[in-house]
């Protein structure tokens, strides 16, 4: 099994086009920034919450998902939780935010911030 | 607290000129709303301000509505809302307009509406809440003090 390498078949992470494009518009506004890295944290009153923040270089354990021209790394504690997750970009008057459509997910708070598996 | 207030106001009211005395006496009438006049209900921040310039259009406002719901108890719920009611509060600062009805108000008066702006989520909340206990992580709910 030496040197042979485990090759996913499909990305950890599926980015919708809004997403995409709101990773563009920001990670532009940044010079020198690689792209996003998403991590998880142990807070809100349903066990975890996403963080986003701007990522500089890849971390040695990160996961990246590269997709239509942006990058988007994925911290090892939130890779598991992530896997197979589509996230989408909602935009409206009152409130813009990425969303995490996660299949994984038991259960959420009430504004769908924190969430358990 | 009313009555504290009153005490507070009045020695000062009676050293300066006649015309504020007259004013001040006219307002000792025992008048319900009177807490919510002397101090601004709900304050507006900085970015909630410029925020709401940008999306409001001709006469539409934001309502602030709270109701039962979420992992604390309450929840905050904005619209924009171009009717207004008869129990609704005013409040306006530049070209924001925000109204909340008197019931609502009980459970969020002094706290602050803002706009606030994350890498992960743009949104409006109530910050510094004096009515509030404790909130959910997002913000969006919380437990009254009683």
């Amino acid at each position: 099994l030496k040197g042979r390498k485990l090759i996913p078949t499909r990305a950890a992470l599926v980015l919708t086009k809004a997403a995409v494009d709101r990773v563009k518009e920001l990670t532009r506004e940044e010079p020198g920034v690689l792209g996003l890295r998403i991590g998880v944290k142990q807070r809100g009153c349903n066990g975890l919450s996403y963080t986003l923040e701007f990522a500089k270089e890849k971390a040695k354990l990160d996961e990246v998902v590269q997709q239509d021209g942006v990058t988007v790394l994925i911290d090892k504690k939130a890779q598991l939780s992530l896997l197979g997750t589509e996230m989408d970009y909602v935009s409206t008057t009152l409130s813009s935010e990425f969303v995490f459509n996660n299949p994984n997910i038991q259960g959420t708070c009430g504004c769908g911030e924190s969430f358990n598996l | 607290d009313l009555d504290i207030r009153r005490n507070f106001v009045a020695p000062f009211s009676r050293h300066v000129s006649v015309l504020n005395c007259a004013v001040e006496n006219d307002k000792e009438v025992p008048k319900k709303d009177e807490g919510v006049d002397k101090k601004p209900a709900l304050v507006l921040s900085d970015s909630a301000v410029s925020r709401l310039e940008e999306i409001l259009k001709e006469d539409n406002f934001l309502r602030v509505h709270v109701e039962g719901g979420g992992c604390s108890g309450f929840q905050y719920v904005f619209s924009i809302d171009k009717e207004s009611r008869d129990d609704d509060i005013v409040i306006t600062r530049g070209g924001a307009k925000v109204v909340i009805d008197e019931t609502s108000l009980e459970f969020v008066k002094g706290a602050t509406v803002d706009y606030h702006r994350e890498l992960i989520r743009s949104a409006f909340r109530i910050a510094d809440n004096p009515q509030a206990e404790q909130g959910c992580s997002c913000g969006s709910s919380f437990s009254v003090k009683f």
